[in-house]
């Protein structure tokens, strides 16, 4: 297995946020992350939930919600992930719903452990 | 709503306040960083309902809401938000999806303002809340701007309407609408606006509408509204017309407003310039208006026109009698009574007479109230005198039943003169002197009676009879000045007394008494002439006590038939009570033949003067036949030697003679003596060195006003300036006897 070619976190996105807070004595981008981390550790109990009782409005917009959020920090392939299911979702394209769950799950996984790193960083 | 909007439009708030409502935390607060970064002050919600319970006591100048929650999403929390008061118009900015259509439109139909594709790129949010910000600001201003326009036309009464050709009839704005009756949901076409107006208007309001749009000009013109209440309105109508890019007439835009009430201020104030206030007649300005208007007409079409000058007989009586308010309320019913003797029209005419037709002039015809008792009957087309006389009949018997005022029944008549048009003037000044000369013609003829104007009055004194009449009134017209000349105690330098005689001031020149008294004494005017200078003089007095503590005696002349009058006495205490002066301060001066002439009906009178204390002193003495016997007993107290002898001083021996006779007869009567008329310094010292010391004449002052008297005082007389001044200085003569009067020896 050889790992993505590509950046967990999209340094152009990252790099748009540091641009909000150039000195870094908001924080900003700490707060970001955190506030993602967050977040994403509140939804992700609920998409699984909703997943197992098929509560696919639920399911949308948890996906609706990473989304956005995921793409701001630039985690570009969560988002697309995210963005697909809310499509599939809204097209009622249930069919290749589950594999798109499984690889939000993943990446999930993989956004957290790529963010957990920069937003424990304190200067 | 309230964004601040004492600030200028382009200006928004310093920091503008938004509401930034998202369920997700990450965008939430990167939205809410990137905001301030860029100058907003926001307030987080993490979903609609705390975004309305925030709404509650806060209230941002914008707010920007994610259209997909959980729970109320942007939509119904936008649609909450707009049913709240004051939130109707509050600019909303939807954050929607990048490819989601649908929240568009819903958005829209949720009341938000304009939509927002979620982006990273927050500069751009930034800048479209300040565009919705900008935008929202010209909104309200324009709102207000629109309501201020409603309230300040609602004020004025007034309304807009717009026309289209073609198009039906004219469109009212509510304010419009409003001015004819109508609420704002209902319409007003032309035929419904056109019922409102009287039938006597609509022909000529329907003809000037039409001209007006026929030759595409302005139109402009008051009708006359019956409202759909009833109410009868005057509407100013004004209109312009609008042209296409082809110069042809599209349509007219235009006002109406409710002019009644200025209107109506207008033709009071018409009608308060035109007539009398207190019998309602045409006033004086109003009917010479009309009576030019007559003779232009007279002249035009060759006929005659008449005027009749009424004055009421001893009207003056009932004034003084009853009162003024007894003597108004016969005005009023002799207005009344008079109105009724002719075609009488009380229409304020406009210039529009002309185009009235020929007979037009009829209209003018009027009685009118010039002032006073005084009326004047205008007939504007008489065939010959006969016509005017029998009005005068008219008048004269209308006159004759009693009007009864409070309980007392009051028999009037008056005195009418004549004058017709052009016979007796072509101008009506003319006609109104003439008719006054033959009015004063019937009032000496024995009053109640109606006279033409005849050459011949003139004849028999024209010019009496106009001086007589214009005297009558000269003291009501304060006409009447007195003027006065000092007398003079050459020795001491002072003034001691002086003379006061009256002057006319007619047409801003002053008539010599030598030109009026004689008048006044035949037609009995002297009496109240008499009266006025007594009443005046003491006013003088008293004038002159204030001003430099003169305590002498103001001379008035008085005919000795004043003399015979019993209430002089007490018409003198009045005069000098009234002004709080003693009685000395009032000497009266009596001519030598006029006390004569008169002596035993006098003789009483001067007596009871003389115990008041007013001085009498025998004026042009030296000149009529005194009689030593009388003269000894009469209770006077001054001899003035005539003019004639002072004149003649030092150039026929005779004149000395008498002089010296009268000033060593007035010695030895205990009695002051006066030189009038004298003129120069060698008179002066010949009377001084016979032993007369006062004196009267040119040389120390002429007869001037009262300040005059006061300026010659303190410029000549205080600085001893004049030339006759120390000049009779020898103190062999003996002191004139005034000094040895008890009245004089004061401090």
């Amino acid at each position: 297995m050889i790992p993505a070619p590509t950046p967990v976190l999209d340094e152009e996105a990252l790099q748009r946020l540091r641009d909000l807070d150039p000195s870094g004595q908001n924080h900003l981008l700490e707060r970001v992350l955190r506030a993602f981390e967050g977040s994403v550790l509140r939804l992700l109990p609920q998409l699984r939930e909703a997943r197992r009782g098929g509560d696919m409005a639920a399911v949308r917009h948890v996906a609706h919600t990473i989304k956005s959020s995921s793409a701001s920090i630039g985690a570009l392939r969560l988002s697309r992930l995210c963005a697909e299911i809310e499509a599939a979702v809204r097209q009622e394209a249930f069919a290749g719903l589950p594999e798109l769950l499984d690889a939000v799950d993943q990446e999930m996984g993989v956004v957290l452990q790529a963010v957990q790193p920069m937003r424990s960083q304190t200067p | 709503m309230s964004l601040r909007s004492e600030t200028f439009a382009d200006d928004l708030p310093e920091r503008p306040r938004v509401l930034l409502v998202d369920d997700d935390e990450v965008n939430l607060l990167l939205t809410s960083v990137a905001l301030q970064e860029q100058g907003f002050a926001v307030t987080e919600a993490t979903g609609g309902g705390q975004a309305i319970r925030a709404l509650a006591d806060f209230l941002p100048d914008i707010v920007v809401l994610d259209a997909v929650m959980p729970e109320l999403d942007g939509f119904e929390t936008c649609r909450e938000l707009r049913v709240l008061p004051g939130f109707e118009s509050l600019p909303v900015l939807m954050l929607t999806g990048l490819d989601d259509d649908a929240s568009i439109t819903r958005a829209y139909e949720a009341g938000a303002t304009d939509f927002f594709v979620k982006s990273t790129q927050w500069s751009l949010l930034a800048g479209r809340l300040r565009y919705l910000l900008r935008a929202s600001r010209t909104r309200v201003e324009l709102e207000r701007s629109k309501s201020r326009l409603a309230r300040a036309q609602d004020l004025a009464r007034m309304g807009s309407f717009d026309w289209r050709k073609g198009q039906g009839g004219p469109v009212f704005s509510i304010e419009g609408l409003r001015v004819f009756g109508i609420g704002p949901d209902q319409r007003i076409d032309f035929r419904k606006l056109l019922r409102m107006v009287p039938d006597e208007e609509r022909k000529a309001f329907v003809e000037l509408t039409h001209n007006a749009m026929e030759r595409s000009t302005v139109l402009a013109t008051d009708i006359h509204a019956r409202l759909v209440d009833g109410r009868q309105r005057i509407v100013h109508i004004e209109a312009e017309p609008e042209f296409n890019e082809h110069g042809n007439l599209v349509g007219y835009t235009g006002i109406v407003q409710d002019v009644t009430d200025r209107r109506l201020a207008e033709d009071r104030i018409r009608h308060l310039a035109n007539f009398d206030t207190l019998t309602g007649l045409p006033n004086r300005r109003q009917l010479i208006w009309r009576a030019e208007r007559a003779l232009e007409h007279g002249r035009r079409l060759s006929h005659q026109v008449a005027l009749l000058l009424i004055d009421l007989d001893r009207f003056k009586v009932i004034n003084d009698t009853l009162g003024h308010g007894a003597g108004d309320e016969l005005l009023v019913e002799v207005a009344r009574r008079l109105r009724s003797c002719v075609r009488h029209s009380d229409q304020v005419l406009e210039s529009s007479l002309e185009t009235v037709g020929v007979r037009s002039h009829r209209t003018l015809e009027a009685v009118g109230r010039l002032g006073g008792d005084e009326f004047v009957a205008l007939l504007p087309e008489v065939t010959d005198e006969r016509d005017a006389e029998r009005v005068a009949e008219r008048i004269l018997e209308a006159m004759r039943m009693p009007i009864t005022i409070g309980m007392q029944e009051c028999f009037v008549t008056a005195s009418v003169g004549i004058a017709i048009f052009p016979r007796d003037g072509t101008s009506v000044a003319d006609l109104l002197r003439n008719s006054d000369v033959a009015m004063y013609s019937v009032k000496s003829a024995g009053r109640n009676s109606s006279s033409v104007y005849r050459p011949s009055l003139a004849g028999q004194g024209r010019e009496k009879l106009e001086l007589e009449s214009a005297l009558h009134k000269a003291i009501e017209r304060d006409e009447l000045v007195l003027h006065y000349q000092p007398k003079v105690d050459v020795r001491g330098a002072r003034m001691v007394g002086a003379e006061a005689l009256m002057r006319w001031r007619r047409h801003g020149m002053l008539v010599a008494p030598g030109d009026f008294i004689p008048l006044a004494e035949e037609t009995g005017l002297i009496t109240p002439l008499s009266e006025w200078a007594i009443r005046e003089a003491a006013r003088q007095a008293r004038l002159w006590k204030d001003n430099f503590g003169f305590d002498d005696s103001i001379a008035v002349n008085l005919p000795s038939r004043l003399f015979e009058r019993t209430d002089l006495v007490e018409y003198i205490h009045h005069a000098v009570t009234t002004y709080g002066v003693p009685h000395h301060a009032i000497e009266l001066e009596i001519t030598e033949t006029g006390l004569m002439k008169d002596l035993q009906n006098v003789i009483p009178s001067l007596h009871r003067l003389n115990e008041i204390g007013v001085e009498i002193s025998i004026d042009d003495f030296g000149t009529g036949y005194s009689s030593l016997a009388y003269l000894t007993t009469l209770p006077i107290s001054e001899l003035k030697i005539d003019r004639s002898f002072i004149r003649d001083l030092g150039m026929t021996p005779q004149s000395s003679a008498v002089v010296t006779a009268i000033i060593a007869l007035a010695r030895s009567l205990g009695l002051r003596v006066i030189a009038e008329g004298v003129e120069n310094l060698r008179q002066m010292e010949v009377l001084h060195r016979l032993g007369c010391g006062i004196m009267q004449g040119f040389l120390f002052s002429r007869a001037q006003p009262p300040e005059e008297i006061e300026e010659w005082l303190q410029q000549t007389v205080l600085p001893r300036k004049a030339p006759w001044i120390g000049k009779a200085g020898s103190a062999d003569l003996p002191e004139p006897p005034r000094a040895t009067r008890a009245r004089v020896s004061r401090p």
